[in-house]
């Protein structure tokens, strides 16, 4: 049984590595401590906080762990061992994941030495009623999949008439399963729609390069919460140090997460929007996160046909009036109640209405938010580069767009599902980062995203010459080298689902 | 020279599954064997120090004292501490500043009553961030193996040898072990492919011939007792007493990962040096030593910890000893018998009873009672050496004893 004061205690630490430095003698420690150990009595006050999270270390001494102890037994074997920071100056435990060790014998020696950075993970095994344990010291190396990109704090220096889009970051993992015409993402087994949110807040955050503590509210957006109740906004905010510090390791920051099937994130861009144009909320920056670690039954029960489309990752966007990459021109938002894809409470996957989660569903909400917005603005299909909605399928979105009369090298950009699977409440957004990626200054890009329940939001973005000048932050470990990295690891379909149940 | 106490009379079980047997039944046991090895009644004991690890977790036992009380219809003062040693050090104290003149020492164990979570209980003997991080009780030594190969630089040839002398660590353990009747694995000798082969199984750096119990897989079981006295009425009880004439023990961070020193241990280092300085020999005058071999890396760090062979050196002298397959390490200034129980490896190691078989074992040697492991040396043989550490070095107690 977990302990909740020790866990809120390991996470607050664990979670991003926090360690305090003497400003005396410069010694380094994991963990907070209140006097450093060679100066004495007289560093006392005078230790100074720090984190490795943003760090990249290097691994220094490792073995295999094959036989692990209980609550890791789920992770069957993993490379355990010594990560060294700033030089050798702090030293700290650590697994490496996103690893599977083959069953024959490793060259232990390969692995030492080289650079890893901290990956926030799930920490081991707990029963279903306990706190989940979160982890970051777990470790990739920075030459493999996941790079290494400095989060570097830069004064803005352009403040926007309108709000949009200051930084974003998409989130998935390395591993794949291929089927048919689609290649999906699978979390590792220590991923979950938590860690997906925290990685793509990452992301964002250091393309962005704003302060993290002027962040004034986080929202959540996800229908995978491994929990019924308690926010992963919460935990966004902890690791990332957002908002102001309040001290007691209590920040100055609001957090909610929210649920409206696929777009449980996209309806709150409007209201992130909104708040950092209201000047009395001093508020100056928001960030919005879709993240799904998409759920489906097994293929042979009801409802199982998802499990051949379901994806896993994440897509935060910080929304701002300054240094703006894609000003928010507009937006349209149309609703009905219509059960078409639903979980009960207590149920572990969703159900779907089969074939009505098409036309009266999907096609008639996306058709009529789209259609109401590019009214109201006056735009016609050529006045926009890029348009972008949920993709649940390959034809569904390609459809709805040959509808509302767009062209494929308008579609065909943001259509990303054939490379990551469904991903749920990040799905649109998932397609709005990839088009963000490449499009020009002054490009127009409508999304409009799609959840079922059911309702539909549009969004009118304007990029700004700024999208070029920041690009390089997130180049990286944009959609595209996510989607080719010559990393990935494929997988075959059991171990597709033992990844997808995790730990 | 100062004799902190004398020890008139040691008593054992049989280490290994004890499936059928509560702990106070082995404690009795030992407890009886050493009163009657003492020639001493109950009623001559003044005090009582036990030592056990995991009682309150593998058998919910709380107040181990009260248990004792009630067995042995005795009232008098009793103390619970962790390992044998440090039950055996403090008792030691005790009888030097003259409030006792006789206290039994007593360490059990019952690691098979959970042998189902016992691998995550060993995990307290760290700290909690090593087991957050996937670290298991092999993962230390095996990180310790890794930095003692890099820094000194064993590669290639040197490699297979240096890993064929961490095998024979094992395999000279067990060959003890095998003579010895209270030893879990009484009658198992190995070979050195044995150990080898052990390795390619589990796919690791070291196998499972590496390891001591309880971190095989085996669980360890069992008691034992040492019946300490004042050297002054020593004689009264016993012809032969053993005198302990050197005690030491240290500390280390219980984070192998900060440690400055993570090849071998600053502890031991200090409690070894600190022990002969009370004895008043040198290292070199120590004919016999049971050394913590939890693992075949550790045997071979301690010997370069207490100053047996230099840093980097100890393996060759074990590689000589596997290459004239001789028991003993052959060391620049004469020979070194090592674990002639059969250490950890082959005796078992029921964690707080462990220290108990060490001084069982000196003390025998001391004797000359050792029946076919009595070890012979080319001088008399005089004094004998004990380390014993709680957890991964993050204690050590260090014991110099000399015969009579």
């Amino acid at each position: 049984m977990s302990s909740e004061p020790i866990e809120r205690r390991v996470s607050y630490i664990g979670d991003k590595l926090r360690g305090s430095r003497c400003s005396i003698c410069g010694g380094m420690y994991f963990k907070p401590r209140d006097y450093c150990g060679s100066c004495g009595r007289v560093s006392i006050g005078r230790m100074e906080e720090f984190s490795l999270f943003f760090e990249k270390g290097k691994l220094e001494t490792c073995t295999i762990v094959r036989e692990p102890t209980n609550s890791f037994r789920k992770l069957e074997s993993f490379i355990y061992g010594i990560v060294a920071f700033h030089n050798g100056k702090i030293r700290i435990p650590a697994r490496l994941t996103d690893y599977i060790v083959p069953r024959e014998n490793v060259e232990i020696s390969l692995f030492e030495g080289r650079e890893v950075t901290p990956r926030f993970r799930r920490r081991y095994s707990v029963g279903p009623d306990e706190i989940i344990p979160t982890t970051s010291l777990t470790f990739t190396f920075i030459d493999e999949y996941y790079p290494y990109q400095h989060y570097e704090i830069i004064k803005p220096n352009k403040i926007y008439e309108n709000p949009g889009i200051v930084g974003y970051g998409f989130y998935t993992s390395r591993f794949r399963i291929k089927e048919g015409n689609m290649i999906r993402a699978v979390p590792f087994l220590d991923e979950d729609s938590i860690t997906a949110t925290v990685e793509a807040a990452k992301w964002a955050l250091i393309h962005s390069a704003i302060d993290h503590s002027l962040i004034g509210k986080v929202y959540v957006g996800t229908e995978s919460n491994p929990y019924a109740v308690k926010p992963i906004a919460s935990k966004v905010i902890q690791v990332l140090d957002l908002g102001e510090k309040l001290g007691n390791g209590v920040q100055g920051v609001d957090a909610i997460d929210t649920e409206f099937a696929c777009k449980a994130a996209t309806s709150m861009i409007k209201d992130a929007v909104s708040l950092v144009s209201y000047e009395k909320s001093n508020i100056q920056f928001t960030m919005v996160i879709g993240a799904d670690n998409s759920q489906s039954s097994p293929r042979d029960s009801p409802s199982g046909e998802l499990d051949f489309f379901v994806g896993f990752g994440a897509a935060a966007f910080i929304i701002g009036k300054y240094d703006v990459i894609a000003e928010v021109e507009g937006w349209y938002s149309a609703t009905s109640d219509t059960a078409d894809f639903w979980r009960r409470d207590g149920q572990r996957y969703p159900s779907h209405g089969g074939r009505f989660t098409g036309e009266p569903a999907y096609f008639k909400h996306i058709a009529k938010a789209a259609s109401k917005i590019m009214e109201k603005m006056s735009l016609k299909p050529s006045d926009i580069q890029y348009f972008v909605c949920h993709q649940p399928n390959i034809p569904f979105p390609v459809r709805v767009a040959r509808i509302l009369g767009f062209k494929e090298d308008q579609y065909l950009p943001g259509l990303q599902v054939g490379r990551f699977g469904n991903i749920y409440a990040g799905s649109s957004l998932l397609g709005l980062a990839a088009i963000l990626d490449v499009a020009k200054p002054y490009e127009r890009i409508l999304l409009v995203s799609y959840g079922s329940g059911a309702g539909s939001d549009a969004y009118v973005f304007v990029t700004t010459p700024q999208i070029l000048s920041k690009r390089f932050r997130i180049e990286k470990f944009n959609v595209r080298y996510q989607a080719e990295n010559k990393f990935l690891q494929y997988i075959n379909y059991d171990t597709y689902r033992r990844f997808k149940e995790g730990i | 020279m100062v004799v902190y106490s004398s020890i008139i009379g040691v008593g054992r079980t049989v280490f290994g599954e004890h499936y059928e047997r509560n702990p106070e039944d082995l404690i009795e046991e030992a407890g009886l064997n050493a009163l009657i090895n003492a020639n001493i009644e109950r009623k001559d004991i003044e005090a009582i120090y036990i030592s056990d690890y995991f009682l309150q977790i593998t058998n919910k036992i709380g107040i181990e004292e009260g248990f004792l009380a009630e067995l042995l219809n005795l009232n008098i003062p009793m103390e619970r501490f962790r390992s044998f040693s440090s039950a055996l050090m403090n008792a030691c104290l005790a009888i030097y500043s003259g409030r006792y003149n006789v206290i039994l020492v007593g360490g059990v164990e019952k690691i098979s009553d959970r042998l189902d979570k016992i691998r995550d209980d060993l995990m307290m003997l760290y700290d909690p961030w090593t087991y957050y991080s996937g670290g298991t009780p092999e993962s230390s030594h095996e990180l310790m193996l890794r930095e003692y190969i890099k820094t000194h630089n064993i590669v290639d040839k040197s490699y297979n040898k240096f890993m064929e002398s961490l095998a024979y660590v094992s395999v000279k353990n067990h060959k003890f072990g095998s003579r010895n009747k209270y030893a879990q694995f009484y009658g198992r000798e190995i070979k050195i492919d044995d150990v080898l082969n052990a390795r390619c199984i589990s796919k690791g750096i070291l196998g499972m011939y590496d390891y001591a119990p309880p971190i095989t897989g085996y669980p360890s079981d069992g008691s034992t007792a040492a019946i300490i006295a004042n050297p002054r009425i020593a004689y009264e009880y016993s012809d032969k007493p053993i005198h302990i004439i050197g005690l030491g023990s240290a500390t280390d961070y219980i984070s192998y990962t900060l440690r400055p020193k993570r090849i071998g241990f600053k502890s031991v280092e200090l409690a070894g040096s600190k022990a002969l300085g009370e004895a008043g020999i040198s290292i070199n005058n120590i004919q016999i030593a049971e050394l913590y071999d939890q693992s075949t890396i550790m045997e071979m760090a301690l010997l370069e910890d207490l100053g047996f062979c230099d840093y980097g050196k100890s393996w060759e002298h074990i590689y000589n000893s596997y290459v004239e397959n001789k028991l003993y390490y052959e060391l620049d200034d004469g020979v070194l018998y090592v674990n002639t129980n059969g250490g950890l490896k082959a005796d078992g190691n029921p964690l707080g009873a462990l220290g108990g078989a060490q001084i069982f074992e000196v003390i025998s040697q001391l004797r000359g009672v050792s029946n076919d492991r009595q070890i012979k040396v080319e001088n008399e043989l005089k004094y004998g050496l004990t380390v014993e550490l709680e957890g991964f070095g993050t204690k050590a107690y260090v014991f110099v004893f000399r015969g009579d």
